[in-house]
């Protein structure tokens, strides 16, 4: 396990760099204008723009900005933002920023795995009953309706109708301006995580150990929790760590919405504003949040199903 | 044993009634013969569901209507007009379903939509079932390429996807075609992830080590032993991937990376309608329905045929 | 019971200046530069510029009603400020937050004149080649803390100066108006533009080159002068601009450049009205009252002013209506279902005109998208009568109704300048002599003022005749281009589109509508794609020549020359075409009437007069199609008429400071009564 582990956590790294790589060509893939913002552009003359570019070492050939941006990550340098907030270094930026994010993000994730498995279970028990009936139109109606506009609604009746805060806010009242924006960030995963259990739980009562189960006479509830819960929770599993690290990155809608100053609208402000050491450092955590996330799962997975092998018996993984 | 064969089988010798039969290799194979189709049964199954066939109905009604509905209307998407004065007529007899913010039918926007949409998100999911569940598969089933197909999911999931459809946007355009093909290629690897797992689940299941240990070939394996496993995932996966493109296409758009300008989807329509729909409730409850019946159609469907596909439930 | 008011009034209030937030040194608002939507406005830059202030006297509102002392604020997540830095900044987003934390020489007030911020007093020489500051003694500049950290003098506009001059430190941004007038200031950038970058970067602010090059000179700590290049009669208007703001120099030399440019609200030292407590990025600003700044004992701030970040004009709709906000813009689907009635319906208030004067531009120079000259457009767009069809025939009421859907005309526009930028020394608005040359009919309510359709169509015939001669085919397309994803400038492109249908005929015009994803600067401009642009310009400094001079041949500076219609491109050897002569000889004479009429500089009356001949020219030629004013609606608590107003500068309706409020909101009553008073 030590080996195979090791040997994941390499192959991560490995992923990571080349991510970062791949994001890093891309970005240079963009003609230097977009270095500048629109007000820049109209007053600078080509001199001066070109001197802005040589000094930021935008106009290096590609393999030395591509050794220089090793050279950072090795010394764990990740440069200073220019446009999100111009000369604080991106590490500050995010971590002013990423603890919102999660926090958001973490009690939700709870809050839907929760709400959520025990509604799947809820299905599965009243399969085609009236408990099933109204948690499926649940799931259809926020599947059905754009978040956009489900988003909409919460904040129109939240704010106006139950007079939550309307946007997040630090300062006073942290917890009740939590409500909205959690609400939106559970509104669709308790859907999702509710029909994935029922899906899965369904599948596993056809099985033939079930039927053994009956006939041994174990009661109902315990062949609900016992057995099938465990089993249909080993492939939900495999998400769930994925899931928790990626809460940092936040959610890019809501927290728009909400005006929560995460993680979530930082990639996308970024992109657009062509800030580069903002983007690769935010492409770097997000890439080894998702490799760790997914080699966590599979551990989870493998703890929870002792059937699945990872390592595979004389196999050179 | 009835009368009749006792009879019939009076006065025979030990050598009438006992010889060899010749040796036929197809015959060897050959088990009972059933008139069972998995297919068959499957259609058998979903037919039993009634609310899934009637909205099966109701889907190819919907999608007969973007045709029908078009060519009925009193006015065509192409020749539309803008007239501030019509602005936000409630529906009548002219406009069906009344008009929006600048005046022009709602009527055959919401129709015109409701094709590019489903188009979309008919093909999408199409092409990322196809090559998810292929790139699954093997991924899943062959150790040696596991680490491959992980790196390049890796990879792929890893940088933003808002990154790739920003250059693309930026350097192909904006279109039908480049936006359903940029779907599918990010879209596989959630069905290819899934498909994977399961994979891994049933791939050293005493069934499979016997089956390989008889030396079934890789892709009947694949195909016969694991493919029915996974069906019901997948086509539950399928039915959701649609209402999940028509969202994700509207996200995409808020962000300016949807489709083009002369483009209308029913996620634009809807994502418009926030603005209006307290006082104008009827913008976003045409679009909405028609979402919403697309969705609860393949939600139903989708669980219907998953159920149906479930081999223990046939008979 | 909103009433049409009569345009013309409004149009005539002139004199002392009309509304203005200060936008930047360029402060040409038709880019949005990012992915984002902004679904309230139809640019995020004058998204900020909707809630308009004026002229007025002070006028007592009607009903009993408290003065608000927290006021909050909102503004939409696009523009949030990036930096600190007032100097290095050239985004309105980060210069109307950041006035209300250092002061300049000079201020505007609510009727558009200068007042007396840091410089007590101040007068030119005779040729207004020499200008002297007088300032105050007893400014102080503060840490976030509210601690004194020093006394203010003349010095510290010197290190304001060479920080901005210094091309090492400032990289160029905001220079272009100091370099264009004071003395030396050009040689001194070029000096520290080829100088090694880090060397550069370590010169002193007070070093003896920059003392020596440039013309500024303190006299005593307190007396303050610049010495320009040539004639300025308006440099005192340039002292809003954020390049003449001070530094303190105990905190520029404690630190590096690059350090400097990294400063925040803790670092930063404050010496105007408020102190930024909070800065949450993306989430909230909160200014508080700074009990040291100079100016109190003749103005009045608030306790406290917090700026809420939201997504869009719909978030902050729903914020307004939870008492969370006291001011909301209202997007047209807003003011839609308020008009159709509810409690909000009363308290409707129409902003007053941002600083923009909004216009068509033709492309003179199209590209189609492989990059090779669209001889059908441009022999089109070179064509006189084709022009002045648009000109006399283009209906844009349509239009208009998207800004503003009550009173669509009075957002119609018939000059290039902006009105009320400067006036004659009897009062009269430099637009109202533009219009005495334009046979411009009287505002009738219904029909734009300029329109002629017996004209327009005698020029339709005119240009299609000429132009079939030449081989153009018609319709002539014409390319426009609106960021993509941004519904609202998609339903007011497709206005567009339908009002030259209507108006010329979809036989002779069809307007083609395209996008882009990120920056129309990288992906239309450069490309030289769009056949007819929207664009609104903004003063930089108060006199004529900023707006005309944009617009003149042969001269780098002339920003819509440069990039928007592209007329450069025909000068030089052969560089016109045989189609186009006529054009480029009508831009050269239009040219020398702006260079003559800047000659004048002892007589200001008759520099205007000059100007506005040289702008009734091009106007009559139709070089370009004057589009619109922005003029919106919102809901308000704050009175616009009481917040500091100007044409130019960075101070403009975000300045916090004499400001009158009511904690009930203003009616419309309230806002008609206002507006009267200031006409």
């Amino acid at each position: 396990m030590a080996k195979y582990t090791l040997k994941r956590v390499a192959q991560g790294l490995i992923t990571v760099l080349i991510v970062a790589t791949i994001v890093f060509l891309l970005m240079r893939m963009l003609p230097t204008d977009y270095y500048f913002s629109e007000e820049q552009l109209m007053k600078l003359t080509e001199e001066q723009k070109n001197d802005q570019l040589r000094a930021a070492g935008l106009l290096d050939p590609i393999i030395v900005q591509l050794a220089r941006f090793y050279r950072n990550i090795l010394t764990l340098n990740f440069g200073t933002s220019r446009r999100i907030q111009s000369g604080v270094s991106v590490v500050k930026l995010i971590g002013t920023k990423f603890a919102v994010s999660m926090r958001l993000g973490a009690i939700s994730l709870c809050i839907s795995v929760v709400v959520g498995v025990l509604l799947g279970i809820l299905q599965t028990v009243q399969k085609d009953h009236l408990g099933d009936h109204i948690v499926t139109a649940y799931t259809i109606f926020v599947n059905a309706v754009p978040h956009l506009v489900s988003y909409s609604l919460v904040l129109v009746f939240g704010a106006l109708v139950l007079g939550f805060p309307a946007t997040y806010s630090s300062r006073n009242n942290t917890a009740l301006s939590c409500v909205l924006p959690v609400t939106c960030l559970c509104l669709t995963s308790i859907a999702g995580y509710a029909l994935w259990t029922r899906r899965y739980m369904v599948d596993e009562l056809n099985k033939d150990y079930i039927r053994l189960a009956k006939v041994k006479g174990l009661s109902n509830s315990q062949i609900m929790t016992r057995h099938v819960l465990r089993n249909a929770f080993v492939p939900l599993a495999q998400y769930l760590p994925q899931s928790f690290l990626l809460t940092i990155s936040g959610s890019l809608l809501v927290e728009r919405f909400f005006s929560v100053p995460g993680m979530g609208p930082l990639l996308t402000d970024a992109i657009s504003r062509y800030d580069l050491d903002v983007v690769q450092t935010l492409v770097i955590l997000y890439a080894s949040l998702g490799v760790l996330g997914v080699f966590l799962g599979d551990v989870l997975m493998m703890l929870i199903d002792p059937r699945i092998t990872l390592t595979g018996k004389g196999d050179t993984r | 044993m009835s009368s009749e064969v006792a009879k019939s089988l009076e006065g025979k010798t030990e050598d009438e009634l006992f010889y060899f039969v010749p040796y036929s290799s197809e015959e060897a194979e050959s088990i009972g013969y059933s008139d069972y189709s998995y297919w068959g049964s499957v259609f058998q199954n979903f037919k039993k569901k009634k609310s899934a066939v009637f909205m099966s109905g109701v889907f190819i009604f919907i999608f007969i209507m973007t045709f029908v509905a078009l060519a009925i209307g009193k006015y065509d998407y192409s020749e539309l007009v803008t007239n501030s004065s019509l602005a936000f007529t409630r529906p009548n007899g002219e406009f069906w379903f009344g008009t929006d913010n600048l005046g022009r039918d709602y009527w055959c926007q919401v129709w015109y939509a409701a094709r590019i949409s489903i188009m979309l998100a008919a093909i999408v999911a199409l092409g990322e079932c196809v090559l998810g569940v292929t790139i699954g598969l093997i991924w899943g089933y062959v150790r040696a390429l596991d680490s491959f197909f992980t790196n390049l999911y890796n990879l792929i999931n890893n940088v933003p996807m808002i990154i790739y459809m920003t250059l693309i946007a930026l350097m192909v355009g904006q279109s039908f075609l480049i936006m359903a093909v940029s779907l599918i290629a990010f879209g596989w690897l959630g069905m290819a992830r899934n498909v994977r797992n399961l994979v891994f689940m049933y791939r050293d299941r005493e069934y499979n080590l016997a089956s390989r240990c008889l030396g079934t070939s890789l892709l009947h394996i694949l195909t016969k032993n694991i493919f029915p496993y996974l069906i019901s995932v997948i086509i539950l996966r399928l039915a959701l991937s649609i209402p999940n493109t028509i969202s994700l296409e509207s996200t995409l758009s808020y962000l300016g990376l949807g489709l083009d300008v002369n483009t209308p989807s029913l996620g634009i329509l809807l994502r418009n309608a926030r603005s209006y729909f307290l006082q104008f409730p009827y913008l976003l409850i045409f679009p909405a329905v028609i979402v919403s019946l697309i969705t609860v159609t393949f939600y139903l469907v989708g669980n219907a045929f998953s159920d149906a596909a479930d081999p223990r439930n046939h008979r | 019971m909103i009433t049409r008011r009569d345009f013309l009034k409004t149009a005539a209030i002139g004199g002392t200046g009309l509304a203005a937030m200060g936008l930047v040194g360029c402060s040409s608002s038709d880019s949005s530069s990012s992915t984002t939507e902004s679904t309230s406005s139809e640019s995020s830059s004058t998204e900020s510029t909707s809630s308009e202030s004026s002229s007025s006297e002070e006028t007592t509102t009607s009903a009993s009603t408290n003065p608000i002392t927290d006021y909050v604020d909102y503004q939409t997540t696009a523009n949030e400020m990036e930096e600190f830095v007032i100097h290095h900044s050239q985004q309105a987003k980060d210069l109307q937050v950041l006035v209300n934390m250092i002061s300049s020489l000079v201020a505007s007030d609510s009727n558009g004149n200068l007042v007396s911020s840091i410089a007590e007093t101040w007068e030119a020489n005779d040729d207004a080649t020499v200008w002297t500051f007088h300032l105050r003694d007893d400014v102080t500049w503060v840490d976030v803390n509210g601690n004194e950290m020093a006394q203010l003098t003349a010095w510290d506009f010197v290190a304001g100066l060479e920080w901005v001059l210094n091309a090492a430190k400032n990289g160029a941004a905001n220079v272009s108006m100091p370099e264009e007038m004071l003395e030396g200031a050009e040689e001194y950038y070029n000096l520290t533009a080829e100088m090694d970058t880090t060397e550069a970067a370590a010169l002193a602010w007070n070093n003896d080159t920059f003392l020596d090059t440039v013309g500024i000179t303190v006299e005593d700590d307190y007396t303050l002068v610049y010495t320009m290049k040539a004639s300025k009669p308006y440099f005192d208007t340039v002292c809003t601009y954020a390049c003449m703001f001070p530094i303190a120099p105990d905190l520029v030399s404690s630190m590096t450049a690059e350090e400097y440019l990294a400063i925040g609200n803790t670092t930063m030292w404050y010496c105007g009205p408020y102190i930024m407590t909070e800065y949450i990025q993306g989430n909230e600003k909160i200014l508080e009252a700074n009990s040291s700044w100079f100016g109190l004992d003749t103005n009045t701030t608030f306790n406290s002013v917090t700026i809420k970040m939201v997504d869009s004009a719909d978030v902050a709709w729903t914020l307004y209506q939870a008492g969370e906000i006291d001011r909301c813009t209202l997007s047209e689907s807003i003011l839609a279902t308020i008009t159709e009635g509810t409690e909000y319906y009363d308290y409707l208030c129409e902003s007053r005109p941002a600083k923009y004067s909004y216009q068509f531009y033709f492309n003179y120079h199209r590209h189609d998208d492989d990059g090779n000259p669209d001889d059908n457009w441009n022999k089109a767009a070179a064509n006189e009568a084709f022009r002045l069809s648009w000109y006399y025939g283009l209906d844009l009421i349509n239009y208009y109704k998207r800004t503003n859907a009550v009173n669509p005309l009075k957002c119609e526009n018939n000059f290039f300048t902006m009105k009320g930028l400067v006036s004659t020394s009897d009062g009269k608005d430099y637009t109202d002599l533009v219009a005495e040359g334009l046979d411009l009919k009287d505002y009738d309510g219904e029909n734009m003022r300029r329109l002629n359709p017996e004209l327009a169509e005698q020029y339709k015939e005119e240009a299609i005749e000429e132009l079939t001669a030449q081989g153009v085919t018609f319709p002539v397309e014409i390319n426009y281009f609106i960021p993509a994803g941004n519904q609202t400038s998609l339903d007011s492109a497709n206005v567009l589109a339908d009002c030259f249908s209507a108006s010329l005929g979809d036989d002779y015009v069809t307007l083609n509508i395209g996008t882009y994803v990120s920056s129309m600067n990288q992906e239309v401009r450069n490309l030289k794609r769009g056949g007819m642009y929207g664009s609104g310009w903004g003063a930089d400094y108060g006199d004529p020549v900023n707006f005309l001079s944009q617009y003149v041949v042969e001269s780098d500076n002339a920003y819509y020359s440069e990039y928007y219609t592209l007329i450069n491109d025909f000068y030089g050897e052969d560089a016109a075409e045989p189609y186009n002569q006529e054009l480029i000889d009508t831009f050269s004479e239009f040219s020398e009437m702006v260079w003559e009429a800047d000659a004048i500089s002892d007589d200001l009356d008759a520099r205007y007069q000059g100007f506005a001949e040289a702008e009734i020219f091009m106007l009559k030629h139709g070089l370009t199609i004057p589009s619109y004013y922005d003029i919106t609606w919102q809901l308000t608590k704050s009175n616009d008429y009481s917040k500091a107003n100007s044409l130019y500068g960075i101070y403009g309706n975000y300045y916090y400071v004499n400001w009158e409020t009511n904690t009930d909101g203003y009616t419309t009553a309230d806002y008609a009564e206002f507006e009267a008073a200031a006409n």
